[in-house]
């Protein structure tokens, strides 16, 4: 009995001190943004990379003052909700955004659950970023999605090239994990491929995602003898074991993904064996992180113990919502409004040197602006830190 | 004792058809739509659960049958152009048939075995829908037109949900419809011939097959109608989220309706309702404890089973016992 | 072929440890530990802090590694199993507190750990190479030759000691063993903690190879299930033979229907139920376990 009380009492005081803490002293009104994603269970490292990004930058508004739309100064508020990629949960995570008012919702983090959340966010007038690639979600009818980063069948294409060009790679192999995502990704690589003429010598091997040992995995795929081996939609989990697993079996080729990844898990997991390991960035490489990012990069070491290179790519949304909505105050109670000014929505990258431009993309992939225009950092590991191997645009 | 249990009935009607929707338009908190839908549709699967556990097997493959009905449901309305209100009894019969197919060998197994293999076949499941090219494999099937109008003879039953003004009322009217019948056939089950041939299952298989019961075409036939319902609450799920993909229904999904049958109780035909809307309710309430969410929810789930590990029904009968 | 063998050799012995702790726990309380793969998990991850942020060698971290799991399994056998197991009904209601632990032990290593992957030097560098006919890394073999010595080590605890004597009785017949004097609870509480330390001695060793993250639990589980259904549930040699098969059946399947690709797990699941409905009680347990 004691026990019991015990555990409700502590069960108790927790939900207290929650309910009292959530109570912020906001002098200003409250703007609030929601976040839909994983940030528990075994994917938890992509919602939680996005949420931090989210928490950090709205800490960091409010604390010099709050964004000003129009003639009110708002301070900013991330409500989230854990899907745990699920998406009956999303849809559930969605419906929650809406009965608080919020018109602006950054994830879900995977295939099914954005396209789940669909017909939820378009009934209540909500946008959302979602880090998923499915085409339908973005290209006509419709029109409340806007991709929150490249999308894989963007950024592989340009990295075979630069690698055709500048290594001479001919024959390319591809490895993927059998979920939907990776699939996708590993399909629409392997045609990207071939289209500008490379040989795809191997693209159907996949692996679970619980694999402990990946040199089953690739020895068949290895033996094809591929100039370039691919790892589609790699999990930052998977991704150092795959690499350590593909060199100790003596392969000397190149090895990319089209995935953000993070230098510090690649640097403990596989070590200098991850040298030369091809992969794509946001923008925080030394040369073109401007002070912003590097603040931004500090704030969020300070506020939660260890910074996430995947967060490089994931701090745009919010910074592209609150700017479209300064371009045009009235998109705050209502997204047609910003759906219109997204068209010609221009604004200065505050993230990068230099004067690159925060507009909205992605005519050539949807017909329609719905894609956040992040630089497409081609990157290179080397002893434990990312070196940028080229930059280029998305439009 | 009869009209108390038309009472109680009228009661729980009142409220999931009246007050519900009351209460809610009182509040405010369209929310609690969805939520309550969803709480719905996975009682219903959970109730398919409770069934198998009523012959004595431990199923932990609904996440299986769910999303088979699911995918029947979607392939018809995309690929044949089928309406939505017929594909939903065909999902599930889809699903009954198949696992009679399945069943037939598995039943055979107990324990921890038949638990196994039913997870198991979540995952085959999963895999097939990957592998297959009917299900678009990877990409899913999105894009799927909500219920149209459902008309007999010209006279209009349901109308068309994409031409409503709330869909979700319709939604959460649907589920509910459907969890009220489902319960309703269950409780039916429970209390007839069947049912008791049922429990002898559950008790001894051997004495069972030895006093002249027919074991195997039970199991089967619990089975599949378990499966029935499991097909059934896959379909409007995906009905509501109108797409579907392998990952839809995983062997989580399978897990969690064998835990709303532990909570609410094995012993009450109404326990994996009360345990869907605990452990499903309950995780979006606490979804204000932001990164502590889990270790309340897990930590409550493990009070709960030191308090009452015969389920939460079961503090109705030690009452019933001291009277 | 050699490389085959090789690599089915290494994953069997590796999945044999961890079906072995989750066997001895289910034979001696007829419980399906479904937290067995979070209490992996945190093997990993205890002998990553001592590792790479202590920076104290790789056997200490290993050493505590088993020391806490083999703690927190005996106080979970304690205060949570055998209070629920009195008092339920049916013996699979302790499936649900399973579950609740495993979330629960989730929600720990979320919040102690973090949700990166993490990982630990090479404990040995260089890669054995014959012709490459047969590669095969100098860590991987010596976790292999570890895990086997463990699996070795446990037989013989099992065996020939006291108390191994005793849990075997217990395991066998629960009522005979109790009748003949055995303390039943004192040696499901050490059968209890000497599972969870083997879970975090896997999770220790494999550390140093696979990395460690939190998304690991759940599915190791769910493989160290099928490995003693292959096997036979609650036999430890049952365990053993399910661990190398299921070891086997990989990296065969991945050779053989490498060119088939996505189908490959498929058949490997959808054989696994055919051989189940062949063969109920795997290929060594008691029927109907």
């Amino acid at each position: 009995m004691k026990r019991r009380s015990f555990l409700t009492s502590t069960v108790l005081s927790a939900v207290a001190s929650i309910a009292f803490s959530s109570v912020a002293f906001a002098e200003n009104p409250v703007l609030k943004i929601g976040f839909v994603g994983v940030t528990s269970g075994p994917a938890a490292a992509w919602g939680t990379s996005n949420q931090r990004s989210m928490e950090t930058r709205a800490a960091w508004i409010n604390e010099t003052g709050g964004v000003t739309i129009g003639d009110t100064t708002y301070d900013v508020e991330i409500v989230s909700f854990d899907d745990q990629k699920d998406p009956k949960r999303a849809i559930a995570g969605m419906e929650k955004m809406a009965q608080e008012g919020i018109h602006y919702v950054v994830g879900p983090n995977v295939d099914d659950g954005a396209a789940a959340v669909r017909p939820v966010a378009e009934q209540n007038g909500i946008m959302y970023f979602p880090y998923a690639f499915p085409k339908e979600l973005y290209t006509a009818p419709a029109s409340n999605a806007i991709l929150g980063m490249v999308a894989s069948y963007q950024s592989g294409p340009a990295i075979y090239k630069y690698l055709m060009d500048n290594n001479g790679v001919k024959k390319v192999a591809f490895v993927a994990a059998n979920e939907s995502d990776p699939l996708s990704q590993r399909d629409s690589g392997s045609a990207a491929a071939k289209a500008l003429g490379l040989e795809v010598v191997s693209d159907s091997v996949t692996y679970q995602v619980d694999t402990t040992d990946f040199t089953p995995v690739l020895l068949p795929v290895l033996q094809t003898q591929p100039d370039l081996l691919v790892l589609s939609g790699v999990a930052p989990a998977a991704a150092p074991q795959l690499i350590r697993s593909a060199r100790e079996l003596g392969y000397t080729g190149l090895i990319s993904t089209e995935t953000a990844q993070d230098a510090g898990v690649l640097m403990e997991g596989a070590g200098e064996l991850a040298n030369g390991f091809i992969s794509v960035g946001g923008a925080s490489t030394p040369e073109l992180a401007s002070d912003t990012m590097r603040e931004f990069v500090d704030r969020y070491t300070k506020m939660f113990g260890e910074y996430n290179d995947e967060s490089n790519t994931k701090v745009y949304a919010l910074e592209y919502i609150l700017e479209t909505l300064k371009a045009n105050p009235a998109g705050i109670a209502d997204v047609e409004a910003f759906k219109t000014t997204m068209d010609g929505f221009e604004a200065p990258n505050p993230y990068m040197v230099g004067d690159a431009k925060l507009k909205y993309v992605g005519m050539t992939s949807f017909g329609q602006k719905r894609q956040v225009s992040v630089p497409l950092v081609v990157n290179t590991f080397k002893d434990g830190a990312f070196e940028t191997l080229f930059v280029a645009q998305v439009d | 004792m009869n009209a108390q249990r038309l009472l109680g009935i009228a009661g729980f009607l009142l409220a999931v058809f009246v007050l519900v929707p009351w209460g809610i338009a009182a509040s405010g908190r369209w929310d609690f739509y969805y939520t309550l839908t969803s709480v719905a549709l996975l009682s219903i699967g959970a109730a398919g659960v409770w069934l198998t556990f009523y012959i004595g097997r431990i199923n932990i493959g609904q996440g299986a049958y769910a999303l088979m009905g699911g995918y029947v449901s979607a392939v018809l309305i995309t690929k044949a152009g089928f309406s939505f209100w017929a594909t939903l009894p065909l999902a599930g019969l889809f699903c009954a048939v198949i696992s009679v197919l399945i069943g037939l060998p598995i039943l055979r197994l107990r324990g921890v075995y038949f638990a196994m293999v039913t997870l198991v076949l979540t995952e085959v499941t999963r895999l097939t829908a990957l592998a297959l090219p009917v299900t678009n494999g990877a990409k899913g099937i999105t894009s799927i037109p909500l219920p149209s109008e459902l008309s007999v003879f010209g006279l209009t039953i349901i109308p068309d949900f994409a031409t409503m003004q709330n869909p979700k009322l319709a939604f959460y009217l649907l589920a509910a419809t459907l969890m009220v019948l489902g319960y309703a056939a269950l409780w039916r089950i429970v209390n007839s011939r069947l049912g008791h041939l049922c429990r002898s299952l559950q008790q001894n298989e051997e004495l069972a097959s030895s006093i002249g019961v027919n074991t195997a075409y039970l199991r089967v036939l619990a089975y599949a109608i378990s499966s029935f319902f499991g097909g059934i609450s896959g379909a409007v799920f995906v009905a509501i989220s109108q797409s579907i993909y392998p990952s839809s229904f995983v062997v989580t999904d399978s897990i969690n309706f064998m835990l709303y049958c532990f909570l609410g109780g094995l012993g009450y035909v109404f326990g994996p309702m009360l345990g869907t809307l605990l452990l499903y309710f309950g995780w979006d309430l606490l979804s204000v404890a932001k990164q502590y969410q889990l270790l309340i929810y897990s930590s409550a789930m493990i009070a709960l089973m030191l308090a009452v590990p015969n389920g939460i029904l079961s503090l109705l009968d030690r009452k019933g016992g001291q009277k | 072929m050699e490389q085959i063998i090789a690599n089915g050799l290494y994953l069997g012995a590796q999945y044999a440890l961890i079906a072995l702790g989750l066997t001895l726990i289910f034979s001696l309380m007829n419980v399906l530990n479904f937290a067995h793969g979070q209490m992996y998990v945190l093997g990993g991850f205890v002998t990553y802090t001592f590792v790479a942020q202590l920076k104290l060698p790789f056997i200490v971290g290993l050493l505590a590694s088993a020391v806490v799991l083999a703690v927190v399994g005996a106080l979970v056998e304690k205060f949570l199993f055998r209070p629920v197991i009195r008092k339920s009904r049916r013996e699979e209601g302790t499936m649900l507190l399973a579950a609740g632990i495993a979330f629960f032990l989730d929600a720990v290593i979320l919040l102690v750990f973090g949700e990166k992957q993490r990982g630990v030097p090479k404990i040995v560098n260089g890669v054995f190479n014959w012709d490459f006919r047969l590669v095969m890394p100098y860590d991987r073999i010596l976790i292999g030759v570890l895990a086997i010595a463990a699996i070795v080590g446990f037989i013989l605890y099992m065996q020939y000691s006291r108390t191994g004597r005793a849990m075997r009785a217990l395991a066998q017949d629960r009522v005979a063993a109790q009748l003949m004097g055995v303390d039943v609870d004192r040696y499901s509480m050490i059968g209890f903690a000497l599972g969870a330390m083997l879970a975090g001695v896997v999770g220790g060793l494999l550390v140093t190879i696979t990395g460690i993250n939190l998304g690991m639990g759940g599915p190791t589980s769910i493989k160290a299930f099928m490995m003693i259904m292959i096997g036979g549930a609650g036999v430890i040699s049952g365990a053993i033979a399910g661990g190398f098969i299921l070891g086997m059946m990989e990296s065969i399947g991945l050779s053989v229907l490498a060119a088939y690709g996505d189908i490959t797990y498929l058949v490997i699941f959808a054989s696994l139920m055919v051989f189940l409905a062949f063969r109920p009680q795997g290929l060594m347990g008691k029927p109907w376990g």
